[in-house]
């Protein structure tokens, strides 16, 4: 027991240097597919309540697809998908594995979020949106100034889950061998940094998770807390 | 020619008539109060006139101009819709406050949103601004809400969010102002503080349209009163005409009735 608490000791450095060089390329992935799928939700959960159906129904479908299959099957495809095809977009390096991942998260997370949005909007009852017209506002004035900060409020619990999720979904990327937290660690089992056949590694992974998320939950309800001011 | 006149207007939900032949004047800066029981099609005939339903015929004129006719497509489009609207006021019976907002920023944002797209306002910013608060102040201390201001709708009661809504409509100076069923969404003790600020803005010389349940209400405020059963004007006249001398049956059994519960 001492024998491996030493071990560890003397492992740690180096560890988790590596570790963090993982944890970076996490939090990039987890920024950029913020970043994106946050407008990009917005934009398809409008397209999922326009009035011209052709365009309700391919988004619904798209939808549809997307949140029925495993993220983990689409990004094999985006990454491999257009080689297959001939056209080859990525390049083999890391830079090339975390763009396909940042299209497939982005994808994926913008259709998840598009749903939470459409019944964050749809939430707000229609009389808000009437004493708007009756008041002379544009559609446009209406979502931005009565609509838009009553559907925040609405949706910032089911969006904390999602952003948690996404955090742990992060390590998904790892399937095309983005070296990200997870990869980093697994590797020490075999062998990195003249380290050889050490799973605590991949164990200690859970408290970059643990701390990561505890920060956002804290940030999260300290917004729902700041929108408390009003009822919706 | 009447400062509001309502032509034949109809309108049908489907394959159900809602609105059927309707026509009425209505003089500058008189009170016209819309009586009938439930479903008779009184808070469809208010979406009509503030553009929130399109009406299948028909045709609204206002001072001389004619904003909408059902047989005339220039007048059926979509982008003139919003200055029409400005014509008209509607109070709702539920409020609907913007709940994100204060009483004071309820009563001011419709009017920033419209001065902003006014080519002086980026030079006169400031002072535009003031006009604005200092209008909206006034309005919500007419409601007798002066030390409400700073409140949100939450933390207002019933007939003072009622009153804030009233001051939002007044706001944009609308030539007619709608009122559907004001007060009963409210507590009796409620009702006689919304209905006194109603009261009060009449001879200043607003033109009001109030949809209401209140008998003693519209026979003493109205100039003129319409019954209104199954989607048409069943009775029109001055308040004595149709509460003390009514010549339709159904007038006589709504009128019976509203008395019993009274
Ligand atoms: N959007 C709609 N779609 C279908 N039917 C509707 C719609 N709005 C109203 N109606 C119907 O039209 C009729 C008149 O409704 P309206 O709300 O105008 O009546 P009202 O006189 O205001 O009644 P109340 O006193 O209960 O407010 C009712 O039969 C109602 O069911
Ligand atoms: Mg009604």
């Amino acid at each position: 027991m001492t024998e491996l608490i030493q071990k560890i000791i003397e492992q740690f450095p180096v560890v988790v240097g590596s570790l963090n060089e993982g944890f970076l390329q996490t939090l990039k992935l987890f920024a950029i597919t913020l970043i994106g799928a946050l407008p990009l939700g917005l934009l398809i959960s409008f397209c999922s309540k326009s009035s011209f159906a052709p365009l309700r129904a391919v988004t619904r479908f798209v939808i549809w697809i997307v949140r029925g299959s495993p993220l983990m099957l689409q990004l094999l495809i985006i990454f491999y998908g257009p080689g297959l095809m001939g056209f080859p977009v990525w390049g083999g390096g890391q830079s090339g594995r975390f763009w396909a991942s940042a299209v497939a998260f982005i994808l994926n997370y913008a259709c998840y979020f598009s749903e939470i949005f459409r019944s964050g909007i749809e939430g707000v009852p229609k009389g808000q949106q009437e004493a708007g017209q009756v008041l002379g506002m544009t559609r446009g004035q209406i979502f931005v100034n009565v609509t838009l900060m009553q559907m925040i409020k609405r949706i910032v619990p089911p969006m904390s889950n999602e952003i948690i999720t996404l955090v742990k979904d992060t390590s998904l990327a790892r399937v095309i061998a983005l070296q990200e937290l997870i990869w980093n660690a697994e590797a020490f089992t075999t062998t990195s940094h003249g380290i050889s056949g050490a799973i605590w590694p991949l164990f200690f992974t859970g408290v970059y998770y643990l701390l990561f998320n505890g920060l956002l939950t804290l940030l999260l309800g300290r917004l729902e807390k700041k929108l408390s001011y009003f009822q919706v | 020619m009447a400062f509001l006149e309502i032509n034949h207007l109809e309108k049908h939900f489907g394959s159900t008539r809602v609105l059927e032949d309707i026509s009425f004047t209505l003089e500058k800066g008189q009170v016209l109060a819309i009586i009938g029981s439930s479903g008779s099609g009184k808070t469809t005939l208010l979406r009509c006139l503030n553009f929130l339903e399109t009406p299948d015929q028909g045709s609204i004129t206002l001072d001389g101009k004619v904003l909408f006719d059902a047989n005339d497509p220039a007048t059926r489009a979509k982008q003139e819709i919003r200055k029409k609207r400005l014509h008209f006021g509607l109070v709702f019976q539920s409020f609907n406050l913007f709940p994100q907002y204060t009483a004071l920023k309820n009563v001011m944002l419709a009017k920033e949103l419209l001065k902003k797209e006014s080519p002086d306002y980026k030079e006169n910013r400031k002072a535009i601004q003031e006009e604005i608060r200092a209008e909206a102040e006034g309005l919500l201390e007419r409601m007798g809400l002066s030390d409400r201001m700073s409140n949100y709708p939450q933390q207002l009661s019933g007939g003072q969010q009622q009153r804030v809504a009233i001051a939002r409509a007044l706001a944009l100076s609308p030539d007619i102002l709608c009122f559907d069923e004001p007060t009963s969404a409210l507590d009796p003790e409620l009702t006689g503080e919304v209905l006194k600020v109603i009261r009060g803005l009449k001879g200043s010389d607003s033109t009001m349209i109030v949809v209401t349940h209140e008998m003693e209400f519209a026979r003493h405020v109205s100039d003129k009163v319409i019954f209104m059963a199954d989607g048409v004007i069943e009775e029109m006249g001055t308040p004595e005409q149709v509460f003390d001398n009514p010549q339709s049956e159904k007038t006589r059994q709504f009128l019976n009735k509203s008395r019993e519960e009274y």
